[in-house]
């Protein structure tokens, strides 16, 4: 050990260009981080992938079917399909399956099944009620359990829900019951009265779903 | 020529350097060069699937069932060339190729790293090719996973969204990152041409230059030596060199290998695209990953929901199946080495038998992985009657614990058998011996 620092101006000039290097090398990844922006485009709110809303109706989203407007006589206690019909900004209408998470699941129970947690104002006759039909897990779209009667299955993760209470999660991981529809008849139409009662898939809060029912207000007026 | 060549590109140098470089005569360690083999063949075969596909997911009209003028049949036009590339001679037979060599490729690589692991061959001054090597396995499966998705059928289409999910999950970026990561809100316009750049360039790119960096260390540190090598030349390098030796054996191994994987090909279909249609809103039933993802799937099928809000980001049951627990699986491999004192260079492949925990610890790990892989089979098991819903996630969650615990007791049991007769033997030698004398 000496008692001297040692007075190197080798060390100091290596620091410089150290220092220097380190620099560039920050200022050019933070740049090139930046290009990252480009990785993400923008959403534009159209109609086709505006979720479901007071006024839509609803049609069969099975393909030999697709388009034609759902009766009650086509529902029961098996799942039917369905997207949400609206009019685009001529008017003209349009089915919102821009955004496949619009899919819709119909049930139609004997009077007195259907019980709460279930809203049954927003149901046709406290029998007919309307879901969205994406699982709150990871987005599959869930069908009717082959294990047990009555119950909904999603296939990803072996999630289940109980459609006769407000298809609260009864086995897996979703975090959350699928949210229900408001729904009316409206001569032959099922029609829709407002929004899911609660945050569907894919929002993850209530403000995010929120803020998209707001976006969807104001491009309504 | 040659003589011309070598004063430029000193080739005798490479010569000494590389080409007789000497390879250990065990048959274990020929994994690491099998997985080297599939990686070339997927990127041969890779090319050409390249050049027939349409990485595009806007609609087209299906040339083989186009429908009617006013309504035709619309199919995306990366599940249409999917069709395209059945349809053509031989089309068929190299997807099934590509596809069964990318699961060779990742058994391979899974199998490899269980001989290092077993063998003690990750010990010093091996570590950084251990992690070398576990990025490799991260990024192997990152590009199956993405090649999965590629015929846009409903199948991958469903992975798809699962896997954009799984993004999302993240507490607070997950938005942004599954967005920025798929082009856009789940199903973008560019969702098929980010992917198809993933896995044809920037995958196979990474994994590339990884496999260049494994292999050059590895030239550069030697292989580690079976024991044989101990008796025969204690502290040197014994194999068969590089050039002539061991590139004939390669060449057999490869051959070999090429064949069982077209023969699979011919005969066992794969991702069926027609079966499974194009992408629509129809769930499939008991769809699974790959059987090298099954576990996770597992983790997602048992663990029970939940949701907890935190600071304006939410962590949920998916975060915590598909990112948390498959990260801490993941951090346990990459720390192996860091869990071993030894401060001497290893020369020579352990005898597991010789290290009973770590044996027991790593047979215990992969019993876990299998539970996790058999919870995967959750639905079947209760549709065969074998568990029922209300029993299923209770006994998959004790088999969680149970089966490795037992797994690891096991193989301290077995092992210690096996060195009691080990002793015996070296008993009865030195008495015979002794009554010789
Ligand atoms: S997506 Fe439904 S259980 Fe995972």
């Amino acid at each position: 050990m000496t008692r001297y620092k040692r007075q190197d101006p080798e060390i100091t000039r290596r620091k410089f260009i150290n220092v220097a290097m380190g620099t560039t090398a920050a200022v050019g990844g933070v740049s090139l981080l930046s290009t990252l922006g480009a990785a993400n485009p923008v959403f534009r709110l159209t109609a086709n992938k505006m979720p479901p809303q007071a006024g839509d109706i609803l049609v069969h989203a099975q393909e030999s079917k697709e388009g034609q407007p759902i009766r009650i006589a086509d529902l029961g206690p098996q799942l039917v399909r369905a997207w949400p019909q609206g009019k685009d900004e001529n008017g003209d209408p349009v089915i919102r399956k821009g955004d496949p998470n619009n899919i819709l699941a119909l049930y139609r129970f004997p009077k007195g099944q259907l019980v709460a947690p279930t809203n049954l104002d927003a149901t046709i006759d406290g029998e007919t009620v309307a879901y969205s039909d994406i699982c709150t897990h990871a987005g599959c779209s869930v069908g009717d359990s082959d294990i047990n009667a009555g119950e909904m299955k999603c296939p990803c993760h072996s999630g289940q829900y109980d459609p006769k209470r407000g298809c609260i999660v009864i086995g897996g991981p979703p975090p959350r019951p699928l949210a229900q529809l408001p729904i009316k008849l409206e001569g032959d139409n099922l029609v829709v009265t407002g929004f899911f009662l609660t945050y569907p898939y894919p929002y993850t809060n209530e403000n995010e779903w929120e803020s998209i029912k707001k976006e969807v207000e104001a491009q309504r007026t | 020529m040659n003589q011309w060549l070598d004063e430029r590109l000193h080739i005798s140098r490479l010569n000494d350097k590389f080409l007789r470089k000497a390879f250990p005569v065990h048959h274990s360690f020929f994994l690491g060069e099998i997985t080297l083999f599939s990686l070339i063949i997927l990127i041969l075969t890779g090319i050409l699937l390249a050049l027939s596909y349409e990485p595009s997911n806007s609609m087209v009209v299906n040339s083989f069932d186009p429908g009617t003028a006013d309504k035709p049949n619309l199919i995306p036009a990366a599940y249409h060339s999917a069709l395209k590339i059945n349809a053509m001679p031989f089309g068929d037979m190299l997807r099934r190729i590509h596809h069964w060599t990318a699961n060779i490729m990742v058994a391979a690589a899974v199998i490899h790293m269980m001989r290092v692991y077993f063998t003690g061959a990750y010990k010093k001054p091996r570590e950084i090719n251990w992690w070398v090597g576990m990025l490799l396995l991260i990024f192997t499966a990152f590009t199956a996973v993405t090649g999965y998705a590629l015929p846009y059928d409903n199948y991958a289409y469903n992975t798809l969204k699962v896997i954009y999910s799984i993004a999302a999950s993240l507490p607070w970026v997950g938005e942004w990152v599954s967005q920025a990561a798929f082009a856009g809100k789940f199903p973008g316009d560019g969702l098929i041409p980010r992917v198809y750049g993933y896995h044809i360039m920037l995958l196979p790119g990474i994994l590339l230059a990884l496999t260049a960096a494994h292999m050059l260390i590895m030239i550069k540190q030697k292989h580690t030596q079976p024991q044989y090598a101990k008796r025969i030349a204690y502290k040197k390098i014994v194999g068969v060199p590089l050039m002539t030796q061991q590139t004939p054996i390669m060449l057999a191994l490869t051959l070999l290998f090429a064949g069982i994987v077209v023969l699979f090909s011919a005969f066992i279909p794969v991702h069926p695209v027609e079966f499974f249609g194009p992408p629509s809103t129809t769930p499939i039933d008991n769809i699974k990953p790959d059987w090298y993802l099954l576990w996770i799937f597992g983790v997602l099928a048992i663990i029970p929901s939940f949701e907890i809000h935190f600071l304006g980001g939410v962590i949920n049951s998916e975060f915590v199946g598909a990112i948390v627990v498959p990260t801490i699986a993941l951090l346990a491999m990459f720390a192996v080495p860091m869990l071993d004192r030894s401060r001497d260079n290893l020369y020579y492949a352990e005898n597991p038998t010789n290290y009973p925990v770590r044996l027991g610890l790593g047979v215990a790990f992969m019993a876990l992985l299998i539970v996790w892989s058999v919870a995967g089979y959750k639905p079947e098991l209760i549709s065969a009657g074998i568990l029922s819903n209300a029993n299923a996630n209770a006994v998959l969650w004790i088999a969680t614990f149970l089966v490795p615990a037992l797994c690891y007791f096991a193989v301290q049991a077995i092992v210690r058998g096996i060195r009691s007769l080990r002793e015996a033997d070296a008993r009865d030698r030195a008495n015979f011996q002794a009554a010789d004398d």
